[in-house]
């Protein structure tokens, strides 16, 4: 969706408010935040691309107003309200009012959280599952295609043209996840754009921008 | 919106004077504890490990070895994903790795412009800066102006690569191995390696 959370290449949001040294969660909320919109993820269940959309979803001002980690809360309660696990009621108040069928929507164990997380999660597959449209050094440009739900497609690559890297093999396809309609697994491949492409005679430098785009997301040039 | 954030006046048993997003989160938490969705063991478990075995202190390792083990800088910037996760540093959001190599006549820079991805194995949770929208909206537009602002200035016979993280591959950047550092051991090499370096901001 063309919302605001596409930011590549917009101006107006000032100078970078930088902060050294390692990262620390400033507040205790925010660690639960994170844990909580984490684990949900297994009994609800939903895809990082699902709690990203919900994210893309809040109204623009909120996008830019909210904490990070509040916006993580935003996209979990979001995603809880779809799945009927809870009430907007509930939410407000803390209070349970209904159960849920625990047996259909299993907790994440404690004991087994810790391998989970370090196995990852299974994004790929098999290489020799479709043949690659594409190639490294091929000319390809990016769709205009510009769906109303979720993509990886950012605006300021649409109707751009690249030159093909890398290939990396066949993912999920984020849009198709995000949509609920399965993997829909496709090759993914890193495309390099010069800064004159994207940027035009305001271009900074001769410097090049790469994006990883999945082949539907691309035709030849 | 599920609630608004401004009116605190519902009928809850917390704390009056926690407000916002504070409220919020543990309003859910408590929910989810009740319902059976959630182990409030595995929320403790989950935080911890994040804060104790992520972080660029990992990256660190990965860069100093291959300043030192010219085979496994090879490996690294063939196959990063296998040399990381040989290294021990798997899971969530490190799962396919790609490790970009600085050099005297190149730069590189990480960003996610659509929302945050970073390589949490390798490099933790980003910083703020990084999720921001001033980084996200101008490091493909103008990276020198960016990297200008982190005290980075890059000569104009240096070309950027700006590495967008759009899919599921997650970057790293091999900064240069500062000079002077040849009788350094593995340990001591690491130590200079800090997490602006890996994400392409800053120089070692």
């Amino acid at each position: 969706m063309d919302g605001i959370h596409d930011l590549g290449g917009m101006h107006g949001f000032g100078p970078v408010p930088i902060e050294t040294g390692d990262y620390v969660f400033k507040a205790q909320w925010q660690r639960r935040a994170f844990a909580l919109a984490e684990l949900l993820g297994s009994p609800v269940p939903y895809s990082a691309d699902q709690h990203r959309q919900e994210i893309e979803r809040m109204p623009a001002a909120d996008y830019l107003k909210l904490d990070y980690f509040e916006k993580w809360i935003v996209g979990a309660e979001a995603l809880l309200l779809q799945a009927g696990l809870v009430s907007e009621e509930e939410l407000r108040t803390g209070r349970k009012l209904f159960d849920v069928d625990v047996a259909r929507h299993p907790k994440v164990d404690a004991g087994n959280l810790i391998a989970t997380m370090r196995a990852g999660a299974q994004l790929d597959f098999p290489d020799d599952a479709q043949k690659p449209r594409f190639t490294a050094g091929q000319n390809v440009r990016v769709t205009k295609d510009s769906p109303s739900g979720h993509t990886r497609s950012p605006r300021y690559l649409r109707g751009r043209a690249g030159q093909v890297v890398a290939g990396h093999g066949v993912f999920q396809f984020a849009d198709a996840v995000a949509a609920g309609r399965g993997p829909e697994p496709q090759h993914c491949y890193t495309v390099a754009f010069t800064a004159g492409e994207l940027w035009g005679r305001d271009a900074e430098a001769a410097d090049m921008i790469h994006a990883d785009l999945w082949e539907s997301y691309l035709e030849p040039a | 919106m599920p609630h608004d954030h401004d009116d605190h006046d519902h009928d809850h048993d917390h704390d009056p004077l926690e407000q916002g997003p504070s409220l919020r989160v543990r309003a859910l938490e408590e929910l989810m504890v009740a319902k059976g969705l959630i182990d409030p063991v595995a929320l403790d478990r989950i935080v911890e490990y994040y804060e104790r075995e992520t972080g660029p202190r990992n990256g660190a390792k990965v860069v100093a070895r291959a300043w030192l083990e010219p085979d496994f800088r090879d490996w690294l910037l063939r196959d990063g994903t296998a040399a990381i996760h040989a290294m021990g540093f798997t899971g969530y959001q490190g799962e396919h790795m790609r490790v970009v190599a600085n050099t005297p006549k190149l730069h590189n820079v990480i960003v996610c412009t659509l929302c945050s991805c970073y390589p949490w194995p390798v490099l933790g949770l980003p910083p703020a800066w990084y999720k921001g929208a001033a980084y996200r909206s101008r490091v493909v537009r103008e990276p020198r102006a960016v990297l200008k602002e982190f005290g980075l200035e890059i000569g104009t016979d240096i070309e950027i690569k700006v590495w967008d993280s759009t899919a599921e591959i997650r970057y790293m950047v091999l900064p240069m191995r500062p000079a002077d550092t040849e009788a350094f051991t593995l340990d001591q090499l690491a130590g200079l390696v800090t997490r602006d370096g890996m994400i392409g901001t800053a120089r070692l």
